[in-house]
Order: C-alpha cells, then sequence, then structure tokens
C-alpha cells in the first residue's frame, strides 16, 4: 500500500486540500480579478516592509539577552492565544458542522484518522493566515544576511500544531463537561476571550485604575535596564528557534508533533461519538410553556422583521463572539475615558471618543453585514406584500440596537463627568454605526446566514469602506471632545463625501438581489 | 365561476427557452396539478405566478389583480410553498409564524390564534417552542406549511408539497388543501406523483419543454392522449402527450 492509496492519510489531505482550494476558487477573494488585484497589492506592501527591515537588519545580529528572550517568548505566547483563539472556534465548529463528516464516518476510514486530517486542515488554515503575513515580511531578511531566521516560519507551524492540539482538548472537554447544547457558544465565547486576553493582560494596569497606562513592553524593557529580569533558560527556546538554532527548532517542532498526534489519536473516537451527538442539537434548552406563549405576537413587517434579527443575532454564537471580542477591546478604553472624564483632562478624552466611535462603526458594520445580507428564506420575503425597504429598515435597527446596548454604560458614565463630550461621543458613535449599516445597505451580498461564518464573503470595498468611514467619523468625534468641534467638519466632509460616493439606489441595489 | 388564476403568453427564457407563450386558468375552489418531466418548466412557472422570477412577457392575474401591476396586492393573496421549506433553523415554529404573519400584516391576535391552530393541527404542537434546526426535513416542510396558511391565502401554489412527508402526514396534508378547496381557495401544485394528481386535482396541466401540452380533467385528458378507454392512468396518459417522437415511435 503506498501512501497516497485512498484511506490514507494523505489521501484524504489532498481530498481536503482540493475542497478547500474549490472553495476558495468559489468565493469572491479567489475569483474576481479585483479580488486577486487586492491580495496582489497587499503582497506587495507587506514585500515592501520586508525590504525594509532587512535593509534596517542587514549586518547586524540578534542577541541573546534576557531582554530578547523575554521578548521573543512574549511574542510566542500572543501568537499562541491568537492561534488559539482561532483552532478552538475551528475546533468546536468541526464538531457541528455535517459536510461530508457523515459520509467518513460511516467508511471503513477510522474516526482517528478522520479527526487528524480535520485537525491538520485547521492546523494548516491557521498557519497559512499567520505565513501569508510573515513570509513577505520576513522572507528578504531571511535572504538576505539572515538565513537562520528561516526558523520563524518553523515556530509558526510548531504553534499552529499545538494550539490546534490545545483548541480540540479545549473543546472536547468542554463537550464532555457541558453537552452539546452548549459547547457550541461557550467555545465562541472562550475563543473571543482568549483572542483578547494578551490585549486585557497588557491593559489591567489600566483597567485595575492606576493613573499611567503603561506597556507590557515598556515594562519589560525598564526591568531589563534594572537588571532585575531574569528568564528561565527554557524561556530561550522560542528565540533560539527563531534565530535558526537546529536543536531548539527540532524540540519545539517535535513537541508540538507529539502534542498534535496524541491528541488526534486520543480524541479520534469520542470526536466521532460527539459529533454524532451534535446532530439536531441546538444552541438552546426548548423554552417552556407548550404551545401557549402568553407573548403576544408582533404587529406588521417592521416589528416582525425585528424580533426576527433579533432573535437570530442573539442566537448566533459565531457572531456573539464577534461582537464580544470588539466589547473586550472596548473595555479599557472606556475605562480611560471615563477616568480621564473624571479627572477634568478634556484633551485625553479625545482619543477614547474616537476609539468608542470606530469600534461602535465596526461592530455595526458585523451585525448589518448578517442581518442585511444573510438571510435563510430569501424567497419567503420576495413572495410577501411586504415592502422591500421595510425589511429593509427592521434589519439595520436590529444591527444598530446591540451597539447601542453596548455603548449605553460607557456613555452613561461619561455624561456624568463630562456630558458634552458625551453628547459628541454618542452622536459619533450613531453617525459611524449608521453608517457602516448603510454602506452594508448598499453594498448587500445576499447569501444563506450558515455560509456567513466570516467576514471573507463580504465586499472588501465594502469592509474597507467601512473601516475608512468609521476612522474617518472617530476623528471628528475626537476632534470635537477635544474643543476644536469646527474642525471636526473636515473628517464628517471627507466621511460623507465617501459615503455619497458609496451610495446605490434602490434598483441598483435590487439587482444585487436574488429577485433580479 | 371565479377564476383565482390566470396566466395568458407567460415566457421565459434563461439561457434557453424555460416557458413559451403558456396559457392556464385555476378557478376558484380548484385544486390544479401542473404535471411535467423534469426541466418541464414547472417550476420556473409557478416562480413567475409567485412573483419571484420576472417574466419576459405575458399576463398574471390572481382573483382579478394584475400580478405585474401591482405585486404586493397579487403576493398579499398567494402563498408560496417550495420543495425546500423556507424556514428559519434558529427560530422555533412559533416565531416562524410569528414572523411570516408580520410580513403579511395579520392582526396579531388573529395570527397568534391561526398559529397554535396550524400547528395543533399539523401535529408540531409539542415542537412548537423548539428551534427548528433539529426537526426531519418532514417537519420543516410542516412548518412552512403552516407559514404559508398563516394568512390565509386565496390562492396556494405549491412546488412539490409533499416532498419529504410521511404516509401520515401526506394524508394530513392532502386533507388540508382539499379543505381550502371546498372552502373556495384555489391551489395549483406541482406533483412527481402521478396518483396524487389523479386522485386530488380538479384539472390536471401537462407541460413539457416550456409549452403547456394539455390540459383538463383525468377523462379530457384521455381523450387528448388518444386514449379513450376508461381504465387507462394518469400515468399512461401523462407519457403518451410527455414522449419523445423517438420514444413514440418505440
Amino acid at each position: 500500500m503506498t501512501l497516497t492509496a485512498p484511506g490514507s492519510v494523505l489521501w484524504l489531505l489532498a481530498h481536503e486540500t482540493r475542497l478547500y482550494w474549490r472553495n476558495f476558487r468559489a468565493g469572491r477573494a479567489g475569483r474576481s480579478a479585483r479580488g486577486l488585484i487586492s491580495l496582489a497589492v497587499i503582497g506587495a506592501l507587506l514585500i515592501t516592509g520586508g525590504v525594509f527591515i532587512a535593509l534596517g537588519l542587514h549586518g547586524r545580529q540578534a542577541p541573546i539577552n534576557p531582554l530578547s528572550v523575554s521578548l521573543a517568548a512574549l511574542f510566542t505566547a500572543v501568537v499562541f492565544t491568537l492561534m488559539l483563539s482561532q483552532t478552538l472556534s475551528a475546533s468546536s465548529e468541526a464538531l457541528y458542522e455535517r459536510g461530508d463528516l457523515d459520509l467518513l464516518f460511516s467508511s471503513p476510514i477510522g474516526p482517528a484518522k478522520v479527526l487528524f486530517v480535520r485537525a491538520l486542515g485547521v492546523a494548516g488554515g491557521v498557519v497559512t493566515l499567520f505565513l501569508l503575513a510573515a513570509i513577505p515580511l520576513l522572507l528578504p531578511t531571511v535572504i538576505w544576511g539572515h538565513p537562520g531566521w528561516i526558523g520563524v516560519f518553523g515556530v509558526l507551524g510548531a504553534l499552529a500544531l499545538s494550539s490546534t492540539a490545545v483548541g480540540l482538548l479545549l473543546a472536547m472537554g468542554l463537550f464532555a463537561l457541558i453537552g452539546p447544547r452548549r459547547t457550541r457558544t461557550v467555545a465562541q465565547v472562550m475563543a473571543a476571550l482568549v483572542g483578547a486576553a494578551f490585549f486585557l493582560i497588557s491593559q489591567a494596569r489600566t483597567i485595575l485604575g492606576e493613573q499611567t497606562s503603561r506597556s507590557l513592553f515598556a515594562d519589560i524593557t525598564r526591568q531589563a535596564q534594572e537588571g532585575r529580569l531574569r528568564p528561565p533558560p527554557i524561556a530561550s527556546l522560542p528565540l533560539r528557534a527563531m534565530l535558526g538554532e537546529p536543536l531548539p527548532l527540532l524540540a519545539l517542532l517535535a513537541g508540538a508533533m507529539v502534542l498534535f498526534a496524541l491528541s488526534a489519536a486520543v480524541l479520534g473516537r469520542r470526536f466521532s461519538d460527539a459529533a454524532a451527538a451534535t446532530q439536531g442539537k441546538t444552541d438552546a434548552q426548548p423554552q417552556k410553556g407548550g404551545l401557549v406563549s402568553a407573548r403576544a405576537f408582533a404587529a406588521g413587517a417592521f416589528l416582525a422583521t425585528l424580533r426576527k434579527e433579533l432573535l437570530l443575532i442573539g442566537r448566533d454564537s459565531a457572531l456573539l463572539s464577534q461582537v464580544l471580542l470588539r466589547v473586550l477591546y472596548l473595555i479599557p478604553t472606556a475605562l480611560v475615558l471615563s477616568r480621564n472624564a473624571a479627572n477634568g483632562t478634556a484633551a485625553a478624552l479625545a482619543g477614547g471618543a474616537g476609539v468608542v466611535a470606530f469600534l461602535a462603526g465596526q461592530v455595526a458594520g458585523s451585525l448589518a453585514w448578517i442581518t442585511l445580507s444573510a438571510e435563510e428564506a430569501p424567497d419567503l420575503l420576495a413572495v410577501s406584500p411586504a415592502g422591500i425597504a421595510t425589511v429593509r429598515r427592521a434589519k439595520l435597527t436590529a444591527a444598530l440596537i446591540p451597539v447601542g446596548l453596548f455603548l449605553a454604560l460607557p456613555i452613561a458614565v461619561l455624561a456624568w463627568f463630562a456630558p458634552v463630550a458625551a453628547a459628541w461621543t454618542t452622536l459619533g458613535a450613531f453617525l459611524a454605526a449608521w453608517s457602516s449599516g448603510l454602506i452594508n445597505v448598499w453594498h448587500q451580498r445576499p447569501g444563506k446566514r450558515s455560509e456567513f461564518k466570516r467576514r471573507g464573503g463580504a465586499s472588501w470595498m465594502a469592509t474597507l469602506a467601512e473601516m475608512v468611514v468609521s476612522a474617518l467619523l472617530a476623528g471628528a468625534t475626537g476632534v470635537a471632545v477635544a474643543g476644536f468641534a469646527p474642525w471636526a467638519l473636515i473628517p464628517l466632509f471627507l466621511a460623507g463625501a465617501a459615503l455619497l460616493s458609496l451610495r446605490r439606489s434602490d434598483a441598483q441595489i435590487a439587482r444585487n438581489l436574488r429577485t433580479r | 365561476m371565479t377564476e383565482a388564476l390566470i396566466v395568458r403568453g407567460l415566457d421565459k427564457t434563461f439561457t434557453k427557452p424555460a416557458v413559451m407563450d403558456l396559457d392556464l386558468t385555476v378557478h376558484a375552489g380548484e385544486l390544479y396539478a401542473l404535471l411535467g418531466p423534469n426541466g418541464a418548466g414547472k417550476t420556473t412557472t409557478l416562480r413567475m405566478v409567485a412573483g419571484l422570477t420576472k417574466p419576459d412577457k405575458g399576463e398574471i392575474s390572481i382573483f382579478g389583480v394584475d400580478a405585474r401591476a401591482d405585486p404586493a396586492a397579487a403576493k398579499a393573496l398567494t402563498a408560496w410553498a417550495p420543495d425546500e421549506a423556507m424556514i428559519y433553523d434558529k427560530l422555533t415554529p412559533l416565531e416562524y409564524l410569528e414572523f411570516v404573519a408580520g410580513l403579511w400584516n395579520v392582526e396579531p391576535k388573529a395570527a397568534k390564534a391561526r398559529a397554535e391552530g396550524l400547528l395543533a393541527k399539523l401535529g408540531l404542537a409539542s415542537e412548537a417552542r423548539r428551534r427548528c434546526e433539529g426537526f426531519s426535513r418532514g417537519m420543516k416542510q410542516k412548518v412552512a406549511l403552516a407559514g404559508a396558511l398563516i394568512h390565509d391565502p386565496k390562492l396556494l401554489i405549491l412546488d412539490e408539497p409533499l416532498t419529504g412527508l410521511d404516509a401520515a402526514a401526506a394524508r394530513l396534508v392532502k386533507d388540508m388543501l382539499q379543505d381550502r378547496v371546498r372552502a373556495g381557495g384555489a391551489v395549483i401544485l406541482t406533483t412527481h406523483i402521478l396518483e396524487v394528481a389523479e386522485r386530488m386535482a380538479d384539472r390536471i396541466g401537462i407541460i413539457a419543454g416550456g409549452r403547456l401540452l394539455a390540459e383538463g380533467t383525468l377523462d379530457a385528458l384521455r381523450a387528448q392522449a388518444g386514449e379513450g378507454k376508461g381504465d387507462s392512468t394518469l400515468e399512461d396518459v401523462f407519457l403518451q402527450l410527455t414522449a419523445t417522437p423517438e420514444e413514440a415511435a418505440a
């Protein structure tokens, strides 16, 4: 039997790779010339950055001292948590997504082999994402004077394998602890927390209420300068591996491979049982009360659609995870904002207010993208007598309500100390959220909700436009809060111009929809 | 007799002609079955009647409302239920029916009572507050059918309504459709189960290659097919009428 014989790991891996590639090609990024051009532009920018890095580092050797060891260990930990956030989410989804899982489990191929290949797919996806950024940035340096630094790519591979193993263990652990009904939601929430962990830790001083916000990097540097930093010998392993020392690199890779293989082998049988147990399971307990419900039905298309969209948002664990991640990033900002407001440092409020407005735009964009573009039953809407404008308005409102809810508390606190700043922040956040919503109205990409796991399906131009408009409105908010309201008109005008250029008529939108 | 649906000169071409110069009429209090081989144009015809696909030309009138000139008024009178249930996995049947009733602007109190009645009738009362994601295909079809009936439509447009239903559920659905017809409503449906059309339909239309080949009661179809004997089945008539020249020669 050869390595690629039907039923072997490599054969199965080739099958998975082919499916992944065809899905990518079927997607807009892989199909449209514009998508490919944008990828090429980003690639060119990264390579240019990589060339500058290579120029700056040429002829210099990276020292192995407590500071560099600690920073490399910190970098490794950050990358690991970011990867873990993704692998945990992907591992839990792998349990629920049927795809061809039933076919594979009904075949004579062992479940451990199926899980091994699935897990390799998860690890491959994660490492590809990091390598896409790392290769153009680092390859010029590797080629020009630092061949050993190729070890960074090996470290990334080892981190992807180990984070996949840990992600699988966590997902299966959750499954055993809390069952199929809650695992999906809890895993997604946990993924968001893990993803934001280092940011929150680095902002611990801010959150705990110290006056000055110092970064973890600054702390480490200061401790190293004062000679207080004494990392244990094992902490030097990632740095040495990144610099291309064979033994540390091999040790990291071997450790990760063993962990990965062990987790796939141990969890294989459980994985097939767990995947079978998820079939037909929902995230929530069935509501009590049988057929008779005390609650009245919503009246009219607007309220009925609004209620339906809010229910769907609340039941979309992956979407909640995305929103939670952004809210977690908002917490330190909101705390700094409130503290500066309490201390009366109006100028210091500006940055925080801008960040709040920007995040409001981003969260609204994520939600509006789902509520407006993802529709499980587009034909139902099309055959109903409800006006498309009414349905669209309800969907946009549904996207804006959660943004208002999570901004209510920080803005209320801000209003207590600095009412004018709070008014500007509210206005800026509302405009940013509304603008993101409008962009999603104009640039809908209709599809099934189940296909909207990631924002990857969104128009790259719409995503970019949302960021630019949110940033401009955030700038306007910051400038207004700092006390230079007339100057806020400039970014406001630019944001308005951007919105006008993005605007689409109802007829143009309709052409994009299924009823065309 | 009131005409529930009048279709005149309906044309639709995608990459090749799907429906050509189609005329048909469905009366109020009538169940009309549109039969045809795969790719005959049945679903395209129904989608045009439901307002989902824009005809290239032709007229569609639903209970006297010009569906092309005033689609919202026409849609208010109709319901469309395709073979793939148009439901939301993350909603419960009751939440789904609330949403559909809202789309058709049904008065909330009446909608709630009707929703509870429909779910009870379709044997879904115990599942009313469970999300649809764990439902079988047949259960999803029943939820979708309840959605189609929540606003008490005058014209029901059904594409393969019995797909995925077990025998008991299929009988229940057939009875519900007959009830609606007896109450003065109209039903137009497609089906591949010819026995269903033979037993349920008041009139049958046979379509192939986008054209209506024959229309009428089973006896009228027998006559058109040249199958004069009273014992020939709809299957015999259907195969006779839709046979290609090669098949006919053989």
